[in-house]
């Protein structure tokens, strides 16, 4: 008897449970891991958001970056993808394009949209129509080593890159283990580190008539540019050994005079190697003025076959409140996209997000192209190609050029 | 009654081919199906494609590049790590003290997964503060720190060479498996015979070896042919796509590119060579027991 009731009891509370999951609406949100910070803040986000709206449960999916893209493919393919996501915005056109982002606009009003900084929006609006909401956003400038500049006695950072091109091989000269410039020859964006110089000598990445503008003067004085300091010594040596964390560590380790990359590299810092003297200034211009910074935001879209639009935007006008954006912004050292973020203390005086934030006048995005991935592919690989001397500049470029072209066409 | 009797075995055994069908075959199938459609960025169909993925898959520079090392890598770890098992499986069979011990450890690079083996490697191999590098540098055999992987010519024998390292404790298990199933009177026989240790091995030893041997070469083909992780947590296929094989261009051609339709076309020439290799191994191996 006393077994039935308890049976009986557990039957109700099963019930019990399965009557509130089905009220429960659930939203799953893939999200990018940028550092150890970003799960547990999207779980708190999560659970706060939860609170405000006891009858939402959130789920949160962190993916690390290297195989984001791999697993959107493979959930969207199964009809298996979460409500929202993060993803790279280079890559928004492909999603816009095959009806996967849904339209944000009839959400949005005036009010919301002044929340973000028009810069980082504008490239998640395609044919008038708002796709995603810029999550993180980042620019690039030149870091520099204050000791080892000064010990190979020059003043100031390079302003040109014929400056750097002199002082380079000077700071190298220092030591058999002290580099002048670190350059990145390896992984992920192998590729941008080549268009700093490449559009500060003027080049376009599309041409206006639609082709690749890899196989121009600026391309190839870029290239030479590079590969002459790799043959001067003037950079570490086996560059193509390097990936992007690779360089940066040998500048934490205060064995790169100068290198270029992102705002994290100064929170990275500041936690690893709080001793190191250094500097964040412009990227060096070409010879007609020419800088070029690169921009990048990653934009949270919702999906066009979500079941939950209404609670997905609820969660979106959430986490872009000023509090949780702060709170994100500075946890990952990315540069606000807020205004109101902006102006806060904590960032407004810090002296490093204030070079990149000049630089953002001059910000270029990845062109808006289908393919994208592809044609960073080819371009990296020409990289390489030069970079180990296994093919003169101009030859692999223009070959590059013309299998990009390619793919522009289509 | 007799003639009802046949029934059984198969009945029996269609739980487990099933299983295996649905696991093998419904892939195999939806492979075929997207390898001959038009298929948009996010791998949904777009339309009838005939052939046309395959030949875009035969004409790129880079399949025919890779499709070589292929073969160079799987033929250089197999082999390579037959070469390497042999003599330690027949140290590891002699009765020797502390041969647990030694048993331990060389089986346990098998306890550490591959990926994160090849991620150490990485680091072992890191040009300026790599283990590999300041250790030549403290045995005076170089001078200057050698960049192992920035170019083919040193990272994809190094990277042939971490295969071998993770396909040896498998190899030998199944080694040591073999040697203790050779019966102790053949040897004693021979000894009396006045047999010496080099003939010992290449009349009685290594023949009677054939069958495990043959067994280690086709499963050791299998894994090393499809094996991602020691390349990709490396050189991810490069500089310039050269140390790609044929599984990490798989891998760019479908996750990063998203030509998801030429990757199925490439996935299923992949399973046909290694299918072909296997069949014709197999069976050249089992017309030398008949003779």
């Amino acid at each position: 008897m006393k077994r039935f009731t308890l049976g009986a009891t557990g039957l109700t509370l099963a019930l019990a449970m399965t009557t509130t999951l089905a009220s429960a609406q659930s939203l799953r949100v893939t999200v990018a891991e940028y550092s150890a910070k970003t799960g547990p803040y999207f779980e708190e986000a999560a659970e706060a958001f939860e609170q405000a709206n006891p009858d939402a449960d959130v789920q949160i999916e962190v993916v690390p970056w290297d195989v984001l893209l791999q697993k959107l493919t493979t959930d969207i393919s199964g009809g298996a993808n979460a409500d929202l996501s993060i993803i790279g915005t280079r890559w928004l056109i492909d999603f816009v394009s095959e009806g996967i982002a849904a339209p944000l606009d009839e959400y949005m009003d005036e009010d919301f949209r002044g929340r973000f900084f028009d810069v980082f929006l504008s490239p998640s609006v395609m044919d008038g129509q708002t796709y995603g909401l810029p999550v993180a956003a980042s620019a690039r400038a030149m870091y520099y080593n204050k000791d080892l500049l000064e010990q190979a006695g020059i003043d100031g950072p390079p302003q040109t890159w014929d400056e750097l091109a002199e002082a380079a091989p000077k700071i190298s000269a220092l030591g058999d283990d002290i580099a002048g410039f670190g350059m990145q020859g390896k992984e992920i964006e192998t590729d941008v580190y080549f268009y700093y110089a490449f559009w500060a000598y003027g080049g376009d990445l599309v041409e206006e008539d639609g082709t690749s503008g890899l196989d121009t003067e600026a391309g190839y004085q870029a290239a030479e540019t590079y590969k002459s300091l790799i043959d001067a010594g003037a950079t570490q040596p086996g560059v193509t050994a390097y990936n992007r964390e690779d360089v940066q560590n040998l500048f934490k380790q205060g064995k790169v005079g100068m290198m270029i990359t992102a705002p994290f590299l100064s929170s990275q810092i500041a936690e690893e190697a709080p001793d190191l003297d250094y500097g964040v200034t412009a990227i060096p211009a070409g010879p007609d003025g020419d800088r070029g910074t690169y921009g990048v935001t990653d934009s949270i879209i919702m999906f066009e076959n979500s079941q939950n639009k209404e609670l997905a935007w609820e969660f979106l006008d959430f986490i872009f409140t000023t509090e949780w954006r702060a709170k994100f912004t500075e946890g990952e050292g990315f540069l606000p996209v807020n205004p109101e973020v902006a102006a806060m203390p904590a960032f407004a005086d810090n002296a490093d997000l204030k070079e990149f934030t000049a630089l953002l006048p001059d910000a270029r995005f990845a062109p808006v192209i289908a393919g994208w991935e592809e044609i960073a592919g080819i371009t990296s690989d020409a990289l390489q190609t030069i970079y180990l001397g296994e093919g003169e500049i101009q030859p692999t470029l223009d070959a590059a050029a013309a299998e990009i072209n390619e793919i522009l066409d289509q | 009654m007799q003639r009802t009797a046949p029934l059984a075995p198969y009945a029996l055994v269609m739980p487990g081919f099933l299983l295996a069908a649905f696991i093998v075959l419904w892939p195999l199938y939806q492979l075929g199906v997207i390898s001959t459609s038009e298929v948009n960025r996010f791998g949904q169909l777009r339309g009838f494609a005939g052939l046309e993925n395959y030949v875009a898959v035969f004409t790129d520079p880079d399949f025919i590049g890779a499709l070589w090392r292929t073969l160079i890598w799987t033929f250089g770890i197999v082999f390579g790590a037959l070469a390497v098992s042999f003599p330690v499986a027949m140290i590891l069979h002699e009765d020797f003290y502390g041969r647990g011990v030694a048993r331990v450890i060389v089986m346990l690079p098998w306890a550490v997964s591959i990926t994160m083996t090849a991620i150490v490697w990485r680091w072992a191999l890191n040009g300026e503060s790599g283990m590999l590098n300041s250790g030549l540098k403290n045995l005076n055999i170089i001078d200057t720190n050698i960049q192992w992987l920035a170019q083919a010519a040193t990272a994809f024998p190094v990277q042939i060479m971490i295969g071998i390292l993770v396909t040896v404790p498998f190899t030998v298990t199944i080694f040591l498996g073999g040697l203790s199933s050779i019966s102790g009177d053949l040897y004693e026989a021979a000894r009396l015979e006045g047999s010496s240790p080099l003939q010992t091995f290449r009349k009685i030893t290594f023949p009677l070896m054939r069958p495990f041997v043959n067994i280690a070469v086709v499963l050791n083909t299998i894994y090393v042919f499809n094996s991602f992780p020691i390349i990709w947590a490396t050189t991810q296929g490069g500089p310039a796509n050269s140390t790609d094989i044929l599984v990490t261009y798989l891998y760019k051609l479908g996750f990063r590119f998203g030509k998801l339709g030429e990757a199925s076309a490439l996935s299923l020439m992949m399973f046909a060579l290694l299918l072909a290799f296997t069949i014709l191994y197999v069976y050249l191996a089992s017309r030398e027991v008949r003779e």
